[in-house]
């Protein structure tokens, strides 16, 4: 019997973009892909050095696996603190407040700082952002007995003032919002009004809901900034229980006799610290692509 | 209640510059739908915005309905606004953006449910109402843009320019809706635009403005067909006006002619008697004619065989049903002809030109004002 002919329907299939690119470009993805994983080397070796046992921490060569992964250093770190007075949640307590409030903080100063410097013409409005624009010349060292002064005066050390206060001035925020609110039409703003709505409105409704690209961005930097912060600790904070997490970590090694003591400790305090900003730059990290573009500050 | 008043406005920006406005004199009725008309810097967007109350005005008096108005914040005064770019909300849907004004006045939920529905469907645009604006065409946001000018339920309407961003077929579209929207709700208007067109289809009146200066007032048609300067006469109607200089003088019948570079142009007697009147005998003129009334078929020449002109032909549009043919006829500008598409010479040819002295409209040379407006 003869088979009858069929003929396979045609199909088109698109190849994989792997096929279709040339030699050249092949190389280039390689060698991409390999810059790529040497960047992620420093967050494979925190979250690694954090499960490794004391034993695997000083191993020579040093390897970048966890071989048996424990959590020993966390145990340590929670139980160091135990028998003194301040535990360490009340460091991880503080580094938390002073970093939520601080984001509030200079977000909303920024924003109400540069809304009416790009939308309300005003006398010396140019001059006042020169000025602003200025203070990014100077060293944070620079500042800090200027700063130290006007703490103390104000009589906020050992507060949370103290913690928030030198923080919420941030020129690069100003500067960023300016950017973008200076984009927004202004008969967008015109219509709002004409619709009724009082300038607090525009502001809320209108100009930071199209803005929060610019918001995202720098609450995440006022974040890092804020949760990494140990010098408001050190200089404006006496009260051991007033400081913060960072600053705990700094003593952990600091001080110590030889330095291989607590490194436990000190590594999975280094993932505490890392996560945060991990977390919070994963959320907003399309919002923060977009202000870079946005911005033209790459 | 949306009449609004403007007495000796002007607009200057800064103490030495010079003015953006200057004596603004206009009374809008209500319900009118007044369009104002001008080159770009005219002044036109300028005046809207004092009527807004965006702008400050340096000095006059503004009221809307009978309340003087210049001191008063925009969202106090009644009145809602139509921008060239839309300007929607681009972080609320259709819905909020038209619900913004209605829920800022603190008005009940339901009934601000029962007016952006009502006034989505006037405007079909309630399948769009859960988009965002981004996601909607340009058309599309100029309704939405509508809707929420005239979900206020505003004594005025302001719209500035709001054709402008949308393409040929699209901007005639809206046009007639716009209109269809005002005779339906009957508020008074106020457009601005650049574009002759539009002004002479929407308007009950028209403002020709030039340099922050009213140069008439007027219907329409009067703007058209009498013209109060030479400015409003070429600003008005496409193609544009024709203008040729020349000097009145009688001829030895007593008639009075005008003699151009080319030919001598029969006066007819309505026309010189006013010439006579403003004493123009012996003085130099610019005739105005429309592209209409100078003709060049010839039936048509023969009937007007005392105002002819010839000259070279250059340029053949055709435009669909007509044709406009550029002649060089000697002046600096070619002059214009509308013919019927049907006309058939080639380039370069020479060719007669007749006019109908009856449409011709005089200027005064030296102050470009019409002679026969009065």
């Amino acid at each position: 019997m003869a088979m009858p002919l069929i003929r396979k329907p045609f199909r088109f299939r698109r190849r994989s973009k792997l096929f279709r690119m040339s030699r050249f470009e092949k190389v280039v993805v390689f060698l991409l892909v390999l810059f790529s994983a040497f960047m992620l080397l420093p967050l494979v070796y925190i979250f690694n050095h954090a499960f490794k046992p004391y034993e695997e921490l000083f191993v020579y060569p040093p390897t970048i696996w966890a071989r048996n992964p424990s959590f020993q250093n966390f145990v340590e770190l929670f139980q160091m603190t135990s028998d003194s007075v301040v535990p360490v949640t009340r460091y991880i307590f503080n580094s938390l407040s002073v970093a939520v409030l601080s984001v509030i903080a200079v977000t909303g100063v920024s924003a109400l700082c540069a809304y009416p410097l790009s939308k309300h013409k005003f006398p010396g409005d140019k001059l006042v952002f020169a000025t602003i624009m200025l203070t990014l010349l100077f060293a944070p060292e620079t500042v800090s007995i200027p700063r130290y002064l006007v703490v103390s005066h104000l009589g906020i050390m050992n507060t949370y003032w103290g913690h928030i206060l030198p923080m919420v001035a941030v020129p690069v925020g100003v500067f960023l919002m300016k950017q973008f609110i200076d984009q927004i039409p202004n008969e967008l703003l015109e219509s709002a009004r004409l619709d009724g709505a009082r300038e607090i409105m525009v502001f809320l409704r209108i100009v930071v809901p199209v803005i929060l690209p610019a918001v995202a961005t720098i609450g995440i930097i006022s974040f890092q900034s804020a949760w990494g912060n140990t010098e408001t600790s050190t200089l404006f904070m006496q009260d051991e229980q007033m400081k913060t997490f960072p600053f705990f970590i700094s003593t952990l090694t600091t001080n110590m006799a030889n330095n291989v003591a607590r490194q436990g400790a000190a590594a999975a305090a280094a993932l505490f610290m890392f996560i945060p900003n991990l977390i919070i730059f994963l959320v907003f990290q399309s919002k923060v692509i977009a202000t870079m573009a946005h911005s033209g500050i790459k | 209640m949306g009449r609004i008043v403007l007495k000796n406005v002007e607009k200057r920006y800064g103490k030495d510059k010079q003015y953006a406005v200057k004596d603004f004199n206009l009374e809008i009725e209500d319900g009118e739908f007044l369009v104002m008309v001008g080159g770009s810097g005219c002044g036109k967007s300028t005046t809207l915005r004092m009527i807004a109350g965006l702008e400050d005005i340096t000095s006059g008096e503004l009221y809307i309905g009978d309340k003087l108005v210049n001191d008063l914040p925009p969202k106090d005064r009644d009145i809602a606004m139509v921008f060239q770019n839309y300007a929607l909300y681009p972080n609320m849907n259709i819905y909020e953006n038209i619900a913004f004004g209605l829920r800022l006045r603190k008005e009940p939920k339901h009934e601000i449910d029962m007016s952006v529905k009502g006034t989505s469907r006037i405007l079909e645009i309630e399948q769009y109402l859960d988009r965002k604006p981004r996601q909607l065409s340009g058309g599309q946001r100029q309704r939405v843009a509508l809707g929420r000018a005239i979900v206020r339920k505003p004594s005025v309407f302001l719209m500035d320019e709001p054709l402008s961003n949308l393409d040929a077929k699209l901007r005639v579209q809206m046009r007639t809706e716009i209109i269809r929207l005002h005779k339906q709700l009957g508020v008074t208007t106020v457009y601005v635009t650049h574009d002759q067109v539009e002004a002479m289809t929407m308007g009950n009146r028209i403002v020709v403005m030039k340099d922050g200066v009213i140069q008439q007032v007027d219907s329409p048609r009067v703007i058209y067909s009498n013209p109060r300067n030479m400015f409003v006469a070429s600003f008005i109607g496409t193609p544009p006006i024709n203008f040729i200089e020349g000097k009145i003088v009688e001829s030895d019948g007593g008639r009075l002619q005008l003699q151009t570079q080319r030919s001598y142009l029969e006066i007819p007697d309505a026309h010189a008697e006013l010439l006579r009147k403003h004493g123009k005998v012996n003085r130099r003129v610019v005739l105005g004619i429309r592209s209409e009334f100078a003709h060049v078929e010839p039936e048509m020449t023969d009937r007007h065989p005392k105002s002819q002109i010839t000259g070279t032909l250059k340029v053949a549009e055709l435009m669909g049903a007509d044709m406009y043919l550029y002649v060089d006829i000697g002046t600096d500008k070619p002059f214009v002809v509308r013919t019927l598409s049907g006309f058939d010479r080639s380039e370069d040819e020479r060719i007669t030109v007749a006019l109908d002295m009856s449409k011709a409209l005089y200027f005064d040379k030296d102050t470009t004002e019409s002679l026969m407006y009065e």
